[in-house]
């Protein structure tokens, strides 16, 4: 257990026990990083709804966070299951492909809604967020060499795009 | 020219993907505050009103033994037998005013976290 860790785990522990004002303390420590990641992977109209199921379902399981995993890591986790229960209710499949659209000027948002949703988070993860390949993995629960390609092909295709020759 | 183009490639896709760089969002804060208390409310209300059902079933219970103990006895049952009509109204009546009485008793506890 890091020392950051061990300071997100003595908040999660006092807010297993009820302590609101820990647990704010986490939402606030935490909040910037999940709603970035949130808003590039399910755009806007969702990510703070989805961020707030999160957090929501952090309060009630905060006894389970070990501190083992960073904080955000293990939060992440729960932001992205609350996203596939999401889509689940609304019965739609759970990678969202190509949103079809070409904007004139291609700025990282353009590029990103060319992605599809595994591929977005992907990208974000491991090239935005410093995350391993193998966390980013473990979190879109895809075998390491298939994340590794999804990444590639999620750079390629947004290179392509930023170098002006938008080809899939 | 390619590895220059990468090099940039690779600084624009880390720092647009990146976290921006602010302050916390108090407003957000407070939001997850609000819908963790309101949550913590109806959990707390469901469970009181399940407490409340399940007491509400023991006592009906208990007072429906009460009453077939003393239907059985002697100078009851003979009244029954005698009445039927009147003593299904009382039995219903009574029945009526203990179901009355329970519901007005069971009243759920409301608990909200320190927030």
């Amino acid at each position: 257990v890091t020392a950051d860790n061990e300071e997100d785990l003595a908040l999660s522990r006092r807010a297993a026990r009820g302590d609101g004002a820990a647990f704010a303390m986490l939402v606030e420590k935490h909040e910037r990083p999940l709603r970035s990641f949130l808003l590039r992977t399910v755009g806007p109209d969702l990510a703070d709804d989805v961020a707030q199921d999160a957090f929501l379902n952090a309060w009630r399981g905060a006894g389970q966070y070990d501190g083992r995993a960073r904080y955000s890591t293990w939060l992440t986790r729960i932001a992205w299951r609350c996203r596939l229960d999401r889509l689940r209710k609304e019965r739609k499949p759970e990678a969202i492909e190509d949103a079809g659209y070409a904007p004139a000027s291609l700025e990282i948002d353009d590029m990103l809604a060319r992605l599809s949703e595994s591929e977005r988070a992907a990208l974000v993860l491991c090239d935005g967020h410093g995350w391993t390949h193998p966390e980013a993995a473990e979190l879109l629960g895809l075998p390491l060499g298939t994340l590794k390609s999804t990444v590639a092909r999620a750079k390629a295709k947004c290179r392509a795009m930023w170098l002006g020759g938008d080809h899939d | 020219l390619e590895a220059i183009m990468t090099d940039e490639f690779e600084r624009f896709l880390n720092e647009s993907l990146a976290p921006a760089e602010r302050l916390p969002d108090r407003r957000f804060v407070a939001a997850v505050q609000a819908r963790i208390a309101l949550d913590e409310r109806l959990r707390a209300e469901r469970r009181a009103l399940a407490a409340g059902f399940g007491k509400q079933l023991i006592g009906l219970g208990a007072v429906a033994a009460a009453v077939w103990v003393l239907a059985l006895a002697a100078p009851v049952a003979s009244s029954i037998s005698e009445y039927p009509a009147p003593s299904l109204a009382f039995s219903l009546t009574g029945f009526a005013l203990l179901v009355a009485l329970l519901v007005r008793a069971g009243g759920g506890a409301k608990i909200a976290p320190d927030f």
